[in-house]
């Protein structure tokens, strides 16, 4: 039934759930962040990169830059129809603002895995 | 006359005579911080490159982060992060209906605003 009412009837509360998931999905990484960085205060170079390496981590990792690219998406398609009035403009910064997250993503990935 | 008054019905939007309430305040700068964290994020993915690149780039990192106006930056962005973070709660607890009265929302308001600049504080006694 609540699938029923987030797909069909109300298309908007999809993107309205979206952006209340990645917010918790992101408050949770940015948390477990901390707590790792106060335990393990990596100093140098190496023990920074042993801190990135784990798999589990990096999948994390990921999980935090799609939501952080999720969420993004949805606040600045707000801001733009919110504050810019030509249709056109809009389409082309919103455009532009879509490209760069995918751009974003990609460079995410090759820093977790490019090596 | 109907559409003459209609016409000539004042309109209230000069920002400098809004005095906007500390619940509009949070939200407006809920939205600003989260423009911010958007448009540094090409820095923070180059900072995790550069910084994972190797020891040398792990290097010029730190160097670089050692300078002062660097330092006032990053401050300056994680003012951005925790007013996101703690006002983005705030509208998550608000969406279970926690704190939606007027005096709680003012109240919370309160909270996120000292949360905010105990957060900041502690981030940059910790960096400095």
């Amino acid at each position: 039934m609540v699938i029923e009412l987030l797909t069909k009837k109300y298309p908007g509360m999809r993107l309205w759930l979206a952006q209340r998931i990645s917010a918790v999905v992101m408050a949770v990484y940015t948390v477990l962040f901390g707590l790792r960085l106060a335990i393990k205060q990596p100093a140098g170079y190496e023990a920074w990169q042993l801190f990135m390496a784990p798999s589990w981590w990096r999948i994390l990792t990921l999980l935090f830059f799609i939501s952080l690219y999720m969420h993004a998406w949805l606040g600045v398609r707000d801001v733009l129809k919110d504050y810019v009035f030509n249709l056109k403009l809009r389409v082309v910064l919103q455009t532009l603002v879509d490209v760069l997250l995918i751009v974003y993503l990609c460079w995410v990935s090759i820093i977790l895995w490019g090596n | 006359m109907q559409k003459a008054q209609a016409i000539k019905r004042p309109k209230n939007l000069n920002l400098l005579t809004i005095r906007l309430p500390i619940n509009a305040v949070i939200s407006i700068m809920h939205r600003m911080s989260g423009v911010v964290l958007f448009l540094i994020q090409p820095l923070l993915l180059l900072a995790l490159t550069v910084s994972l690149s190797g020891p040398d780039g792990y290097a010029a990192m730190t160097e670089l982060m050692q300078h002062w106006l660097l330092k006032l930056m990053l401050i300056a962005l994680s003012w951005a992060f925790f007013h996101h973070f703690y006002a983005g709660l705030r509208h998550l607890a608000m969406d279970v209906h926690w704190m939606t009265s007027l005096q709680k929302a003012r109240l919370s308001s309160r909270l996120v605003l000292c949360l905010v600049a105990l957060s900041v504080l502690i981030f940059s006694i910790v960096i400095w």
